[in-house]
């Protein structure tokens, strides 16, 4: 059972780590858009032809939509690696007191109860979502902007059910913690 | 009242059981959600095709959000400036300048915690960096200890009030306001605080010198190494400072929207971080750049995992407030509040009083994004009269808030950033000492909160100057 925890835990954490890497494309994407904004009046001519270049073939517009693109990327792939690493916030101050039993239980009951419903949920509803936009061949608003909206849109399931297979891998360590099959605190390995 | 109309009521009762089971707070609020809309469906008034709203309204709400984009590129730029060692330098530096002056190492704390306002903003994170930073050579001069944590806990949590905090951002889009406007408003009442902390600090290090002894030169010389004054600050302080003036500046001049000056500033930094910090201390760049890539990765995935945790919240109070409302929540609020037949100003004193018990036990973060939407309709509903203008009401309330929730946390004995000080000083500190030494700041913090209250222009006329 903590073997699939584990395998669980880890392919969690690889989407995770790999979507960090969106931070940084977010900055250097917001940063090329103002920078080339700003230059397309510049004096110095190679920079002032490559800024009408980028915004003649990329345009402010597909920029700006790239950089909500990624946010999103990078918040919904990170919300089950942040869970696996304990980042998420607790109010800890009665669970100070809790024994380690207490708070395996409050774990198992809070991801059977809470979270694996609401995910559920959310990734059964965000398939819906991204199949209408699929099926409208739903593209930007705004003219220039990016099109096959339903692949971002897709994300939005895709980090849920990350976040639902990390509630399973705690979900199991938890138990394996109580039937003492494991000695690790399972509950308690934030941080 | 029938149980369908106090079922909104019910869902408060239970997130507050709830969330001390100390489960992760998003999904508590994911969980309460779909709990109170299925005992909702039950009640016939609520249907399950209801709870599809909860997807578009994460998508609209808070992915295919130009202005939230900020967000995570703040807490890059903070990150990186920590993680690379740049603020530790930024505040090595402002204690040398400051040795000779009263009290300059607490000095130095204020102000680090004013400049390095721009990059804190999960209390919890702020608090603690600013106390390994900076209590230990306080402790190590032989500071009173409970001035030294006082210091440090009130300038640790000054940077959600200071622009571009991200609490304003996240604040001015649960009010539907400006976020531009939102940071003019929170200039002056931030550097009020901020200059009262100073002033506070120099007079007490004057009355009472044996709080806080002047460093003995030598070992501020041993925290710097051989380096030279004129060097720190040339190559310590000047760019930092200039960094965060350039995202602020380019924001408030309205050259850039928030999103894209948070973007010049994490990029800002990561250059800076290139090598800035073998320069100040006079190391071999060579070694830096080719550990460089590892800090890059360490400083993703740690604002990633930040970013995470705080959208995290944002998705389950999402859920939560939207089966708030379908349920009838803002009518339940409204009926309560009525109930008290209390008139404006004993209104806001109530909103301010739950905001600051809030605060003992919550950050920011799930007080913004819970209770704040709640308070839009009782807020819009407020006449101020010729006190506050109808169209200023929610920046003066955001800011008046703003500086409630950091009194919170510095209130002893259940203020939470005092806890953090705990955590991260060395462990000799009593929290005794921590708590005496915050009440002073606390009373500061309630004259600014009653100054802002009595005179809004402290907040709104540096928007009103330059916007109109």
């Amino acid at each position: 059972m903590t073997r699939v925890a584990t395998v669980l835990e880890r392919i969690v954490c690889a989407c995770g780590r790999l979507a960090a890497w969106a931070g940084v494309a977010l900055v250097l994407v917001t940063m090329a858009d103002v920078v080339t904004r700003e230059f397309t009046q510049s004096s110095w001519g190679t920079l002032r032809s490559f800024s009408e270049w980028q915004q003649n073939a990329f345009g402010s517009t597909k920029l700006q939509e790239l950089e909500w693109h990624l946010h999103t990327i990078l918040f919904l792939l990170c919300l089950g690696w942040a869970y696996v690493k304990g980042a998420h916030v607790r109010i800890d101050v009665l669970r100070e007191q809790f024994s380690e039993r207490a708070r395996s239980w409050i774990e198992i009951s809070g991801i059977l109860l809470f979270l694996l419903p609401f995910t559920g949920l959310v990734v059964w509803f965000g398939l819906d979502f991204t199949a209408s936009s699929l099926a409208q061949h739903e593209s930007s608003a705004s003219a220039g902007g990016l099109g096959h909206r339903w692949i971002i849109k897709a994300i939005l399931p895709a980090g849920l059910f990350l976040l639902m297979l990390a509630g399973i891998a705690r979900l199991l360590s938890c138990i394996a913690q109580l039937t003492g099959s494991n000695m690790g605190r399972a509950a308690d390995r934030d941080r | 009242m029938s149980l369908a109309e106090t079922l909104p009521l019910w869902m408060f009762a239970a997130l507050a059981v709830f969330l001390f089971s100390g489960f992760p707070v998003a999904f508590v609020l994911g969980g309460l959600a779909l709990a109170f809309g299925t005992i909702g469906i039950a009640a016939g008034e609520f249907t399950f095709v209801q709870f599809y709203n909860i997807v578009p309204r994460i998508w609209g709400g808070i992915a295919e959000n130009l202005i939230l984009v900020a967000i995570p590129m703040f807490i890059f730029m903070g990150t990186m400036l920590e993680r690379s060692g740049i603020a530790g330098a930024l505040l090595r530096c402002l204690e040398r300048l400051l040795a000779s002056v009263p009290g300059g190492l607490a000095l130095a704390v204020t102000f680090m915690g004013t400049i390095m306002a721009a990059t804190t903003g999960i209390i919890g994170a702020s608090v603690v960096m600013i106390t390994l930073l900076a209590l230990p050579p306080m402790l190590r001069a032989r500071y009173d200890p409970g001035f030294a944590a006082g210091t440090v806990a009130a300038s640790g949590t000054l940077g959600i009030l200071i622009p571009p905090s991200i609490m304003l951002v996240v604040m001015a889009e649960m009010l539907n306001r400006s976020v531009g406007t939102l940071f003019f408003a929170a200039l002056m009442p931030g550097l009020m605080l901020a200059a009262f902390y100073a002033i506070f600090v120099m007079l007490r290090a004057t009355l009472r010198p044996e709080l806080a002894p002047k460093p003995d030169p030598a070992l501020i010389d041993a925290e710097t190494g051989s380096v030279s004054l004129v060097w720190l600050v040339a190559a310590g302080l000047v760019p930092t400072a200039a960094l965060i003036a350039l995202v602020l500046g380019s924001i408030l001049a309205g050259w850039a929207s928030p999103t894209e000056a948070a973007g010049v500033g994490a990029f800002g930094a990561t250059i800076l971080a290139l090598f800035l910090p073998p320069l100040i201390d006079r190391r071999p760049i060579g070694q830096w750049l080719g550990q460089f890539p590892v800090l890059l990765r360490d400083v993703a995935e740690r604002s990633a995992l930040t970013g995470g945790m705080l959208f995290g919240i944002f998705v389950g109070a999402t859920a939560f407030s939207l089966v708030f409302r379908s349920l009838g929540g803002d009518d339940a609020v409204d009926q309560l509040i009525e109930g008290t037949g209390l008139g404006p100003w004993g209104l806001l004193a109530l909103l301010m009083l739950v905001v600051f018990l809030l605060g003992f036990f919550f950050d920011w973060i799930e007080i913004t994004l819970i209770v704040l939407p709640i308070f839009v309709p009782i807020l819009e509903g407020l006449d101020f009269g010729d006190h506050v203008a109808r169209t200023d009401l929610l920046y003066w309330f955001a800011i008046l808030m703003a500086i409630n929730l950091q009194t919170s946390f510095l209130t002893p004995p259940f203020g939470f950033a005092l806890f953090y000080v705990k955590g991260a000083a060395p462990p000799e500190l009593p929290m005794q000492a921590i708590w005496r030494g915050s009440v002073p700041f606390v009373f500061l913090q309630l004259a600014a909160l009653g100054l802002v209250a009595a005179f809004p222009d402290i907040a709104l006329w540096l928007p009103k100057a330059y916007l109109s």
